[in-house]
């Protein structure tokens, strides 16, 4: 069961997905039938209760026997139900934790850079609400579904038993009311497909329009995106009142058979006029005033379930979508790297999804203790080549190879062991700083923290601006750091961390040109001695590096140092130039202004 | 109730009358329902004692029985049809004032809701309140008016028995109110729980590159899995504190009507009750007994619709800022800022409290180049801000050619003001359509020659539908750089005489930097502008540099005039930044 079921997500269905908790939950709907059933047996009480009591001499012994049973029965019923609530609730809460915990650990296995681009709010999404969204279906549907078919089975087969024809005339909504219903749902299966593209549309444009509001509302009042979100809605109206116009007739209909009072106008005078000719007795006809609503309700009741039942659908969907993400492989016995060397050898790699690869025959080598720049225009490589040696993806063709040896031979402890990085975002638990620089070596004494906040030109700040030095939390909902603060925990996390490979998008080292010297100094510490490989964006802080590789359209098209690369009159000379005109660029008074600027500058 | 009823009609806007006129109709059916239920008494009497009449008697009870089905069936025909009706128009209506309301809010109290909150009103939270609309009140009205007809008619048939039910129902008071207490207290524990599993599954997605690599992931993931706990813990406890009272009140209430049945019994066996009297009410009591035992469960659904009321009136309830009489038009378009004072509402998101400008004057000339500099959170943005009535300062004015912004309509002012923002924001539309959102008017002429002088002429041709491409369709394949640049061609496009550029190439590579910077050269041409910016080179040209401290204005004036500065600020960031111009790896 649990390899089938981590076979083929794909078809993955609301019964599936509960496996981890199924024991509860069909103990829930076990217990739920039989509260059912004990329901049921109260209301068949008043058949031997109606003919004691009816009867010429009633003996009161046993209408106390019989009454002492009806109470039980009611009660055990009663307290059933709520347990096999309880236990329904219990278990969906556990289902919650277990599947979280799920796809958490798939997660962790699956390429990093398929959740790098899947983002963090899309995997919360799934995480979050879609988990949550099988929670009525669970904890309130399962016990339901037991009850919606148990009582009325149960109560026919026992009208059956008494009085067939009385049984018969119990179902006689039934004809008129099946086909009422048949009207009213034979849509319902492309309805429904209409409908929910309709809610997806609104839910879209709500989105569109909360998001884009700020930015709308400064090129006018809004009346653009209005009129959009206005015309979404609309649509989507009109698919649900065209749905609505479709079955309403028969939803309205059968929803009005199926109730108690229409089968009991029609069971209570046939039935008294039998009684009158003497084809029932009394206590039959009472009989089936009791259980024959319960018959009646029983398809509205069951047609309810489906509600939660189509709502807990894309879900599931969307958890099964994410727990099909294949993982990446791990050796069987991993083989530890000899140095500190990376070497690409005719790597090709191309995104799923894209057509165009993102890097087609890159070879290159990069010495253990060098540095080594990757440049090019957007879009040519760079990034991919940086995630590449973290094995945040896996190549096509080719290898990745780091100290010599294949990085898909390397357990990923000891490929992560290898390297460190700092990327985009830097990245803060909501936790103390110290934490969050211990991240680097959970086993790192307070000492050798603050020693990698020094090197990160990140303790004098620790202590003098924040407000509770090391034990002042960070995250989003701690103190508010500023982006070159964040950069430099996350550069002392790294110096802690101590990979001889140190992979480093540069972009984020600027990310706060007010710090930038500090952050430039943190990162001479960080990198002295390792293998160090920088995304460089601006050209002014590379000219030294060993080796400059200059990427263009998924391949290496210039490679070797400043100098001579600036010499070539390739890619890189026209980089060079076009970088040292944006370097000079400033925004230009383009006609006098009038008057003279005036501030005031308070003493 | 009778708040949530005032709030539900608040909200049914233009269905309010159809509302009304459902509930009646609910009411009349609910009551129908219970007289047609007590209608078993003379029924059941007449059938176990004919008075002999040949069946009179018995077929005017029958006739009126059914009649009475019928009229109760009609009824809830004609509540069906409303419900559905009123429930699509309603959450249709609702959803447009909500959005309607978000064009007027100040952007201030518009940042402050968050998007994702905002979201969750106008999707989750309207479709809960509808909920009400269609189905709730019903299903409430239903419970409570039916078996009170049943009973009041009880009185009348025997008063004893009447009295012995009428008992039961304080008993589920103090037990209902219970539930619901406890309920609210499990929901907030849950909520918080909720949050923080939340937010450390955000941080667990953004963190996995770190967390793997110290091998803290999966079931492995210590904080994860604590708040994991936790909320298992919470959820648990809640649901196991539900328990008993709903347990009771289910139970009581069944428990009730048997005992009572009991008394019926005996008084049928002493002879002071007619039998027929007492299956009568058994059968009653056995059809309304289900949705009696419902109520306790139908507490927690008001919760979550009154916490849904509340969060909806809250957002309708922010006023817009208020537009000072009479109104004016701009002529000119020089800035001035008048000892201006401001802080961020208590509530902002920011949470950043206290003042963040102290008594800031300055005047910006028409056509001038401004540029503002200092460290991040000294009031830069918050200047440019205000400017476009963000919010309103609490001392000091705006004024944008002589005319205080306080008497300028949104409209007015914002036609006025071309924003060029860091982050971009494209809409899932065409190319095309997203350019000439800044003037809709425009020709596919004007949009295409805006497009050439923001430099992304070029590159839109050679996307596979040029102009009509859609932005969703090519999603993450267009860079930084490009979505700059269209938003630059918005801001082209519509040509206000006021420009407000935040940082707009700090997040690019070199390529794009110089084809933005290009684009940037075109808008800002003739314009009054105010730059935000990091890179003091970008700006050595500016006609006045403002440079920000901690919300103070502390220097000012020319490139050359701030260097002369002893000690200045300026001279000292410019120091700064051209010695890490030279750094190397």
């Amino acid at each position: 069961m649990e390899k089938k079921r981590l076979d083929s997500h794909k078809d993955l269905s609301l019964w599936e997905i509960i496996a981890p908790v199924k024991r509860q939950i069909y103990g829930a709907m076990a217990v739920s039938a039989i509260s059912s059933l004990a329901w049921v047996v109260s209301l068949v009480l008043i058949l031997p209760i109606g003919r004691e009591v009816l009867s010429d001499a009633p003996d009161m012994g046993r209408l106390w026997q019989l009454w002492g049973l009806m109470l039980i029965a009611v009660v055990i019923a009663f307290v059933l139900r709520t347990l096999s609530f309880n236990f329904a609730h219990l278990g969906a809460f556990r289902l919650e934790k277990i599947l979280r915990t799920q796809l958490t650990t798939h997660l962790a296995k699956v390429p990093l850079g398929y959740v790098i681009s899947t983002g963090s709010g899309a995997l919360k999404k799934v995480l979050m609400d879609d988990v949550l969204s099988l929670h009525t279906f669970v904890a309130d549907t399962t016990p339901f579904i037991a009850r919606a078919y148990t009582t009325p089975f149960v109560a026919l087969i026992l009208m059956f038993v008494v009085d067939w024809r009385m049984a018969l005339l119990s179902l006689a909504v039934f004809p008129i009311g099946m086909v009422a219903m048949y009207f009213g749902t034979k849509d319902n299966a492309t309805e429904r497909i209409a409908y929910d593209a309709a809610k997806e549309q609104i839910n879209r444009s709500i989105i569109e329009y909360v998001q884009g509001m700020q930015v709308i509302r400064t090129f006018d009042d809004g009346t653009t995106s209005f009129q959009r979100y206005h015309d979404a809605l609309t649509e989507a109206t009109k698919t649900e009142q065209n749905w609505a116009k479709k079955s309403q007739v028969g939803a309205y209909v059968s929803r009005t058979l199926f109730a108690a009072l229409p089968t009991l106008a029609i069971i209570t005078p046939i039935g008294i006029w039998g009684a009158q000719q003497g084809l029932i007795d009394i206590p039959t006809l009472i009989f089936f005033v009791f259980l024959a609503p319960t018959v009646a309700e029983a398809p509205v009741n069951i047609m309810w379930m489906n509600m939660p039942l189509n709502q807990s659908k894309a879900g599931v969907k969307r958890i099964g979508k994410l727990l099909d993400v294949p993982i990446q492989p791990e050796p069987a016995r991993s083989t530890p790297p000899h140095d500190a060397s990376v070497t690409f050898k005719d790597v090709s790699f191309t995104y799923s999804g894209r057509k165009d690869a993102a890097l087609d025959g890159v070879s290159l080598r990069m010495e253990p203790g060098t540095v080594t720049a990757l440049v090019g225009p957007s879009g040519a490589g760079k990034s991919t080549v940086a995630q590449l040696i973290p094995r945040f993806w896996d190549v096509n063709a080719g290898a990745v190879l780091v100290g010599d040896v294949d990085v898909r031979e390397m357990s990923s402890d000891d490929l992560m062991k290898q390297v460190s990085f700092v990327f985009q975002n830097p990245y803060l638990l909501h936790d103390t700083v110290r934490e969050n620089i211990r991240l680097g070596k959970p086993e790192a004494t307070d000492a050798e923290v603050e020693a990698a906040a020094k090197a990160a030109q990140a303790h004098e700040f620790i202590l003098n601006e924040l407000p509770q030095g090391y034990d002042t939390l960070a995250g989003d909902r701690g103190t508010q750091l500023s982006g070159g603060q964040r950069q430099r925990i996350t550069i002392a996390r790294a110096i802690l961390q101590n990979s001889p490979i140190v992979i480093l998008d540069e972009a984020t080292a600027f990310a706060d040109p007010e710090n930038e010297a500090k952050i430039h100094s943190g990162i001479a510490n960080l990198t002295a001695g390792k293998t160090l490989i920088v995304v460089a964006h601006r050209l002014s802080t590379i000219q030294d590096a060993h080796q400059i590789v200059v990427l263009d359209k998924g391949r290496v098209a210039e490679s070797g140092d400043h100098d001579t690369l600036v010499a070539t009159d390739g890619i890189y000379a026209r980089l060079w130039n076009k970088f040292t005109e944006a370097q000079g660029w400033g925004l230009r008074r383009t006609s006098k202004p009038s008057i003279v600027a005036t501030g005031e500058v308070p003493q | 109730m009778m708040l949530i009823y005032r709030n539900m009609m608040h909200i049914a806007g233009s269905m309010a009358g159809v509302l009304r006129a459902s509930i009646i109709i609910t009411m009349i059916s609910a009551l129908v329902q219970g007289i047609t239920f007590a209608m078993l008494y003379p029924l059941f009497k007449e059938l176990i004692y004919p008075r002999g009449d040949g069946g009179r008697q018995l077929l005017i009870l029958g006739s009126i029985f059914i009649i009475l089905v019928l009229i109760d069936a009609a009824l809830r025909f004609v509540i069906f049809r409303y419900d559905w009706e009123s429930y699509i128009k309603a959450g249709y209506e609702l959803r447009i004032k909500l959005g309607t309301q978000m064009r007027n809010i100040p952007l201030e109290s518009l940042i402050a809701q968050k998007v994702g909150e905002l979201n969750v009103v106008l999707s989750g939270h309207v479709d809960y309140v509808i909920i009400v609309l269609t189905g709730l009140y019903n299903i409430v009205l239903y419970t409570i008016i039916a078996p009170l007809i049943t009973l009041l008619i009880t009185f009348f048939i025997d008063w004893r028995l009447a009295l012995a039910l009428a008992v039961i129902f304080p008993f589920m008071i103090p037990i209902y109110r219970n539930i619901r207490a406890v309920a609210a207290r499990g929901y907030h524990s849950s909520a918080a729980a909720h949050e923080d599993v939340t937010s450390n599954l955000i941080e667990y997605a953004q963190g996995l590159a770190v967390l793997r690599s110290t091998r803290q992931v999966g079931a492995q993931s210590v904080r994860l899995q604590a708040s994991l706990d936790n909320l298992l813990e919470k959820q648990s406890a809640a649901q196991t504190l539900k328990t008993v009272p709903n347990l009771l009140i289910s139970t009581l209430v069944q428990v009730g009507i048997l005992v009572v049945t009991l008394l019926g019994l005996l008084w049928v066996v002493d002879g002071s009750l007619n039998v027929a009297i007492m299956l009568a009410l058994f059968a009653i009591m056995v059809r309304y007994s289900e949705t009696l035992a419902m109520f306790g469960q139908l507490a927690t659904m008001f919760d979550i619709v009154e916490a849904s009321l509340a969060r909806i009136d809250d957002l309708l309830a922010i006023e817009p800022l208020p537009v000072k009489q009479p109104q004016a038009r701009i002529e000119r378009f020089e800035i001035t800022f008048s000892d201006v004072d401001f802080e961020y509402a208590a509530d902002g998101v920011s949470n950043e409290g206290g003042r963040v400008l102290h008594d800031i004057s300055f005047t910006l000339p028409e056509r001038s180049l401004t540029a503002l500099v200092g460290p991040s959170g000294s009031g830069k943005t918050t200047i440019t801000k205000l400017i476009t009535r963000f919010a309103d300062p609490q001392n000091g004015a705006v004024k944008i050619g002589g005319v205080d912004i306080h008497s300028l309509e949104q409209v007015e002012l914002m036609q006025h003001i071309s924003v060029v923002f860091q982050d971009v924001y494209l809409f899932d539309d065409s190319i095309r359509n997203n350019i000439r959102m800044a003037r809709p008017t425009a020709t596919d002429a004007e949009v295409e020659a805006a497009a050439e002088a923001a430099n992304c002429h070029e590159f839109i041709t050679r996307l596979p539908d040029g102009y009509n491409t859609t932005v969703g369709e090519i999603g993450g394949a267009l860079s930084g750089g490009e979505r700059q640049r269209i938003s630059i061609a918005r801001a082209i496009l519509k040509d206000a005489p006021i420009v407000l550029l935040d940082e707009p190439t700090s997040a690019l590579d070199t390529e794009s930097e110089v084809a933005v910077q290009r684009a940037i050269d075109k808008l800002v041409a003739d314009k009054t502008v105010v730059v935000i910016a990091h890179r003091l080179s970008t700006v050595v040209a500016a006609d006045q540099i403002l440079v920000l401290e901690d919300g103070r204005l502390v220097e000012c004036g020319g490139h050359d005039d701030l260097l002369a500065v002893e000690n200045g600020r300026y001279s000292a960031m410019w120091a700064a930044q051209q010695q890490a111009r030279r750094w190397k790896v």
